[in-house]
């Protein structure tokens, strides 16, 4: 019954969604003067295109450059500050580029976007510099609590890859 | 459905990317994807109908009269619309990074429903992708685009907003599998269940979730001080601050765009109101008029509000004076010769409210040429592009 329920609602919600989808087309192929179709349909696959075969090999890439250059407690941090630079600097991208705007209308952009972002950049990065310390901090006592005689020493954080699953 | 499965290809085009285990981060997990999702799902529903209270109040259909109270309406869903639109750039991005290996899946299609389902996912990532971009440069004024902002975006929301419903429709059991406190109770609803965090030496799955959402709380913090009363001092990386234009305020389209600085400056300007008592007033006229004072904010599609305080003849004095019955329409028409902004409709609950002017006067001194000199349209809960500048006709429709 109850999973007839779940199957008959799940159906009523792809039908409604193909339905408002297919509104969504027909607007987009009937007022062509507006929404010119093959620019439209240039800059719709164009995005696709720009983030399987540009944006996601290029975090990719920088991911295996961060593996050989930075140590285990601080990759996260450097990679949780790289995700937060990229896209702050993504989603502000034509102003900073100085893209747009009008040379007669000087209240659009009117920022100094390029110090403004460096501003913004450096809390990020100041913030991470921060955890990075009280990361580092953590890691000198724990390996001071263990003591220079512990079997396991300074391997308690060089690479836990492959070997057995923690106990907790 | 067994029956409509199909053949297992062979395995020798398996290289690269198709490869079993080429995507070895662990935060391509079903319960990332799934949690992602869900934040993802919210944000674009609020920009959806956001944009759809927008539209409708550009472009009101017969049956519906839009309200002009509360004044503050249109700002809070216009900067609702553009902030969530921002924050979602990480969130869409993140997305997409614990999903992407699906799109190297082995097979390709492994059914019809299967292959359909893939089908879906184009214009869900296409639209999605173009909704933030577009939306980003519209905000910026950066029109390297060759169609017109408003009437694409608008379609492909509905769009990417249908092709979101189905892949909702799709996920559910997977999303159901994977979240909720009773998740592993859920568990046989989908092969595809999140496994126990492998240990690593990078990003934990908890640790991407924080990254995102101090990007996406940097991108608001820094850019809702468009819109947002007392942030603007905040207001780094938006493409507005409300404090900075003439006499304190941003504008939208200058006079210069316009064309208008000749006739809005000629000394013989006239101010028309067509009604059952049609007629006409001088500046010194218009001036004279019994004049009240009005703060409203200027609200903009692009997602800006300011704060202003105006001041002129009530907008409903004028029709009053004309002879135009509450009941009716008024058309507000500017100098400009063309353009599809050149005049608007105020219907009655505008028209009639006390606080909509036909403003000569901003912030203490003469209306700016760029604000709309000699008087412009101010109404509360309306969208700056529909309050009309240079008015020189008011007509009853």
């Amino acid at each position: 019954m109850k999973a007839n329920r779940g199957k008959a609602l799940r159906g009523l919600l792809a039908a409604a969604g193909l339905a408002m989808a297919g509104y969504g087309i027909h607007g987009l192929l009937t007022m062509t003067r507006a929404t010119n179709p093959p620019q439209a349909a240039r800059w719709l696959i164009g995005g696709i295109l720009v983030h399987d075969l540009v944006a996601f090999p290029v975090t990719a890439a920088v991911g295996l450059v961060l593996t050989r250059f930075v140590r285990a407690p601080y990759r996260a941090v450097v990679q949780g500050a790289l995700l937060v630079s990229a896209t702050v600097a993504l989603a502000s991208l034509p102003l900073w580029r100085g893209y747009g705007g009008s040379p007669d209308n000087p209240t659009v952009n009117p920022l100094p976007y390029g110090r403004n972002l460096a501003i913004v950049l450096g809390a990020v990065w100041a913030g991470a510099a921060a955890l990075i310390v009280v990361r580092a901090v953590r890691a000198w006592r724990a390996r001071r609590v263990s003591g220079p005689a512990g079997p396991t020493g300074s391997a308690e954080s060089a690479g836990t890859v492959g070997s057995a699953p923690e106990p907790s | 459905m067994p029956s409509g499965r199909f053949p297992h290809p062979p395995a020798f085009p398996r290289r690269g990317p198709l490869r079993e285990g080429a995507f070895p981060s662990r935060l391509h997990d079903p319960r990332v994807a799934a949690l992602l999702g869900i934040w993802l799902g919210i944000a674009f529903g609020v920009c959806f109908l956001t944009g759809l209270v927008s539209h409708f109040m550009q472009h009101p259909p017969s049956f519906l009269d839009w309200p002009s109270r509360p004044v503050w309406l249109y700002r809070a869903t216009q900067g609702l619309h553009v902030a969530t639109g921002l924050a979602t750039v990480p969130l869409l991005l993140a997305k997409l990074w614990t999903v992407y290996p699906r799109l190297w899946e082995w097979p390709p299609v492994r059914s019809a429903a299967h292959a359909l389902e893939r089908l879906t996912i184009v214009p869900l990532i296409a639209g999605a992708v173009f909704q933030l971009a577009t939306g980003i440069a519209n905000t910026a004024q950066w029109y390297r685009f060759r169609f017109f902002f408003t009437v694409t975006h608008y379609w492909v929301a509905w769009m990417t907003v249908g092709a979101l419903l189905v892949h909702v429709a799709v996920k559910l059991a997977v999303v159901r599998a994977n979240v909720g406190s009773g998740r592993a109770g859920r568990a046989h609803l989908t092969d595809r269940r999140s496994a126990p965090e492998p240990a690593g030496e990078g990003l934990s799955r908890r640790g991407l979730g924080v990254a995102v959402g101090t990007a996406a709380g940097v991108i608001t913090l820094t850019t809702a001080g468009q819109f947002v009363p007392g942030l603007a001092r905040l207001d780094l990386l938006a493409p507005r601050r409300p404090d900075l234009g003439p006499q304190g305020l941003p504008v939208n389209r200058t006079a210069a765009a316009a064309r208008v600085i000749t006739v809005a400056r000629d000394p013989n300007y006239r101010l028309e109101v067509v009604g059952p008592r049609p007629f006409t007033l001088s500046l010194a006229e218009l001036r004279a008029f019994d004049h009240h004072t009005s703060k409203l904010p200027i609200t903009c599609v692009e997602g800006w509000a300011a704060d202003a305080t105006w001041r002129g003849p009530r907008l409903r004095d004028l029709l009053d004076a004309a002879g135009i019955p509450p009941g009716a329409t008024v058309r507000v028409e500017s100098l400009e010769s063309r353009g599809g902004y050149r005049a608007s409709e105020v219907n009655p609950p505008h028209a009639r409210d006390p606080l909509t002017l036909l403003a000569t006067g901003l912030n203490g001194a003469v209306l700016d040429l760029d604000h709309g000199y000699p008087a412009r349209l101010i109404a509360p809960n309306r969208p700056g592009v529909l309050q009309t500048k240079w008015v020189h006709r008011v007509v009853m429709l």
